[in-house]
């Protein structure tokens, strides 16, 4: 289930309908029960392969599962309680905005839901008084700046294209939206690696790798129970980026599956050779390059 | 086994604290993460925060101020945790033991439980002691999900 | 946040394996003022060392640091042998030459891992290290041990090199030198590193020498001082000139490492092959008595000990300058007006050892 059209049932009409509402409902079980743990393994794996290219063995496939279940065992210990609601909401955002790419809403609402789940983890970032957690939360709002407007215009080409903004509209093209956007793909590939925090943009915390100058960054302050499910929501972000991704090949299965396990290796490769970048050098490059690219196809769909 | 008790001894995170002594064993914890020895292959992470750890390892004598350091560490650490003091200045003082401002050992400040001795510890020395306290954390959460519930 | 924030570096931090505290001054990401607080590893030496046996007191030199013990031992031994007017044989002196060399080598190979942790790129770091254990079996294999080897003691060395350790280091340092230079392919090239090394924490060259920098920090701004010019040990006997870069910023200080790490290889080489036969160790007798000062080239810069003896069993006084001490100044003045990701790399690009500073 790497991506979200995948998981449509065959019974759909593909004319770009909704989806039945039985249909729907066995779509959303699926999509909280299979998406994280599609999410852990991936993880699980990317860990293992980025040991690879260091020379380790590794850890095992499964082992994302057993930090994520010794977290939810550790004692709950909140600086203080609207922290711990964030870390609720930040989760709960997650799963809405990835089920709502599952049914084939509107691609605008999916975009805002899930902006605010990261905001809901700014948020809970900023709540507490360690410094660490507070400067890993301004960084994290530069980068809602500067990747925001690139998903943006992801939207609005998909709209040129499909001529709607909701996103089974992809279903049921003729053919995939990377012919005609894939500039835009591209530009998207920095948005894929600032949201899943790897270099050169962790700059505001990494789950698995100790951060250097700001220790955990934003998630300093969570420990136990309270980081699991900040993790948790980390899968789910995982399959939903993916989801996304596959919808530029929404017209095969194949297609969908072999783009997200591209811009999968890529995200691990890009990982692996490059060091972290400062958030100046992140905002300058990201714009110049990403939403440059994504304005110039948006333009060319415009004149074309 | 159940999941629970797996995961505990499946996923230790370190917290590497120096309290000061002269860097050999601090240098040989970090040896342990590199490709040779490779300790992730047994799921640990070194975290450097000490909320998101369950095991501290402590190398380097004691003084007053490093002491302090190691308590608030080691308060902020949520249960169950376990203790370990590699090389033989965190387990006794070592060379330094009577010095004017040392503390005879890491358990002055904190409770230690498991200890390394040697000059400087080596890394299979190291690895080998969190494996070993790999079961006393999980023998430890037992007690811990004993006395909440 | 709008006004001025403390940040809290240290003393418990992923990037020093050390305690070091830097209370920073901060506004938004820039830094305004840097507070160093000390005192974490104070372990009073010093006062250990006029307590102690004279001879017991070179296992407390070694102590002093873990990365750089060999060279502690080295210049304990050195300074009292000055004092004792004892001639080491010239095969021991090829020996301590080499092992100088590899501890310079694991030195700055850890280093260049920290360093590389420091930019957030963890393969290299993982390399860089992988890179280091060759020299680290060749410390043990040559040595016995991999950090406190006690081979030096005063009046030679305690152990003698084999012909089958002679030909492991020969092939290992063929290994280090293939491994190492992809290493230094990455450091030197990789336009990411530049990026955040060219132009970050400059330290002209009128600067390095008015705050009293040394080592690679004060060759990195463009002046030629090796204390290894000083001849002692074998160092009189081989062919080498200091590594210096012109640059004065923290790339010119990470690519004098990097170079010196190609010198130290080659020193070995040449020692290994010029290592003439004899007797490693002679019989010392009496007590010290005098003062003495010995400066040595450690990796991070210049060694001084000052040893005063009065001929009884122990010293009267013992006093290390470490290099560290005398780079904090320079360091101090390249944070004030960096940004707080800079912070990392610019006290790295000095490779602080705030065990040797604060003993």
């Amino acid at each position: 289930m790497g991506c979200a059209c995948g998981d449509r049932p065959t019974s759909l009409d593909v004319g770009g309908s909704a989806v039945s509402v039985t249909a729907g409902f066995w779509l959303m079980v699926l999509g909280i029960v299979v998406a994280p743990l599609v999410g852990g393994l991936l993880t699980g794996l990317e860990r293992k392969v980025i040991a690879r290219f260091q020379g380790r063995q590794g850890p095992p496939l499964v082992q994302a599962f057993y930090d994520l279940i010794k977290l939810w065992q550790k004692q709950p210990r909140a600086v203080n309680r609207i922290q711990v609601v964030y870390a609720y909401a930040h989760l709960f955002f997650m799963i809405v905005s990835l089920l709502a790419l599952l049914l084939g809403q509107d691609l605008l609402m999916i975009l805002f839901i899930f902006s605010f789940a990261s905001v809901a983890l700014i948020l809970g970032g900023l709540s507490v008084d360690s410094p660490y957690s507070r400067i890993g939360s301004q960084r994290e709002i530069v980068q809602l700046l500067v990747y925001e407007p690139i998903l943006i215009l992801m939207v609005i080409a998909f709209y040129k294209v499909t001529g709607s903004f909701m996103a089974r509209a992809a279903w049921g093209l003729g053919q995939p939206l990377i012919y005609q956007i894939p500039l835009v793909l591209v530009a998207f590939l920095s948005v894929f690696i600032i949201k899943l925090r790897k270099s050169p943009f962790d700059l505001a915390t990494q789950l698995h790798e100790p951060h250097q100058e700001l220790v955990k960054g934003i998630i300093t302050e969570y420990s136990g129970p309270h980081l699991a499910l900040i993790e948790l929501a980390s899968w789910y972000e995982m399959v939903f980026l993916l989801g996304l991704v596959a919808l530029f090949w929404s017209t095969s299965w194949i297609g969908a599956l072999i783009l997200a396990a591209v811009f999968f290796s890529l995200l691990t490769l890009i990982d692996n050779v490059t060091p972290r970048a400062t958030y100046a050098w992140m905002v300058k490059f990201v714009w110049k390059v990403g939403l440059g690219l994504a304005v110039v196809n948006v333009t060319c769909l415009y004149l074309g | 086994m159940s999941l629970v008790a797996l995961s505990r001894k499946k996923s230790p995170w370190l917290l590497h604290f120096e309290t000061g002594g002269c860097n050999g064993c601090a240098i040989e914890v970090w040896a342990c993460l590199t490709p040779v020895y490779d300790v992730e292959r047994f799921g640990m992470v070194n975290t450097g925060n000490p909320k998101h750890a369950d095991v501290l390892i402590v190398t380097g004598c004691v003084n007053a101020r490093s002491g302090r350091v190691l308590r608030n560490l080691y308060s902020q650490m949520p249960e169950p945790k376990v203790v370990i003091a590699v090389g033989v200045c965190a387990c006794t003082g070592g060379i330094f033991h009577d010095s004017y401002n040392l503390a005879p050992g890491a358990d002055r400040a904190i409770p230690v439980d498991i200890y390394i001795p040697n000059c400087a510890a080596r890394p299979e020395a190291i690895i080998d002691s969190v494996l070993h306290a790999v079961d006393l954390l999980e023998e430890k959460g037992r007690s811990y999900d004993a006395r909440r519930s | 946040m709008i006004g001025k924030t403390v940040i809290p570096f240290g003393p418990q931090h992923a990037v020093f394996p050390e305690p070091f505290h830097w209370r920073l001054v901060m506004e938004e990401e820039r830094v305004l003022d840097a507070i160093p607080g000390i005192g974490y590893m104070h372990r009073g030496i010093e006062q250990l060392a006029t307590r102690m046996e004279f001879a017991k007191t070179l296992f407390l030199a070694e102590r002093v640091c873990g990365i750089c013990s060999f060279m502690h031992a080295l210049a304990y031994a050195e300074s009292l042998e000055k004092l004792m007017d004892v001639e080491v044989p010239p095969r021991a002196k090829y020996l301590r030459t080499i092992w100088a060399e590899l501890a310079r080598l694991q030195s700055h190979l850890l280093w260049i891992g920290l360093a590389a942790d420091a930019f957030g790129f963890e393969s290299l770091f993982m390399q860089a290290w992988r890179v280091r254990e060759y020299v680290m079996d060749m410390v043990e294999f040559t040595e016995g041990g991999r950090v406190m080897t006690s081979s030096v003691t005063i009046g030679g060395v305690r152990r003698d090199l084999h012909e089958e350790a002679i030909e492991f280091l020969l092939e290992n340092l063929d290994k280090l030198e293939v491994g190492f230079e992809e290493v230094y392919q990455v450091f030197t090239e990789d336009p990411l590193i530049k990026h955040r090394t060219v132009g970050v924490g400059i330290l002209s060259k009128e600067d390095s020498i008015r705050l009293g920098a040394v080592g690679p920090t004060l060759r990195g701004s463009g002046v030629a001082q090796d204390m290894r010019m000083l001849g002692y040990a074998a160092y009189g006997e081989l062919e080498f000139q200091p590594v210096v870069e012109d640059s004065c910023d923290s790339y010119a200080r990470m690519v004098v490492r990097l170079k010196e790490c190609f010198q130290s290889i080659n020193l070995i080489r040449q020692a290994i092959k010029k290592l003439p036969d004899g007797d490693v160790l002679v019989k010392v007798r009496g007590k010290p008595e005098g003062e003495v000062v010995t400066r040595i080239e450690q990796p991070r810069g210049e060694l001084l000990y000052y040893i005063k003896a009065n001929g009884t069993k122990s010293l009267e006084r013992f006093r290390i300058r470490t290099p560290t001490l005398s780079n904090l100044p320079p360091l101090m003045h390249m944070i004030k007006g960096a940004c707080l990701a800079d912070v990392p790399v610019i006290t790295l690009s000095i490779d602080t050892c705030i065990a040797c500073t604060e003993r």
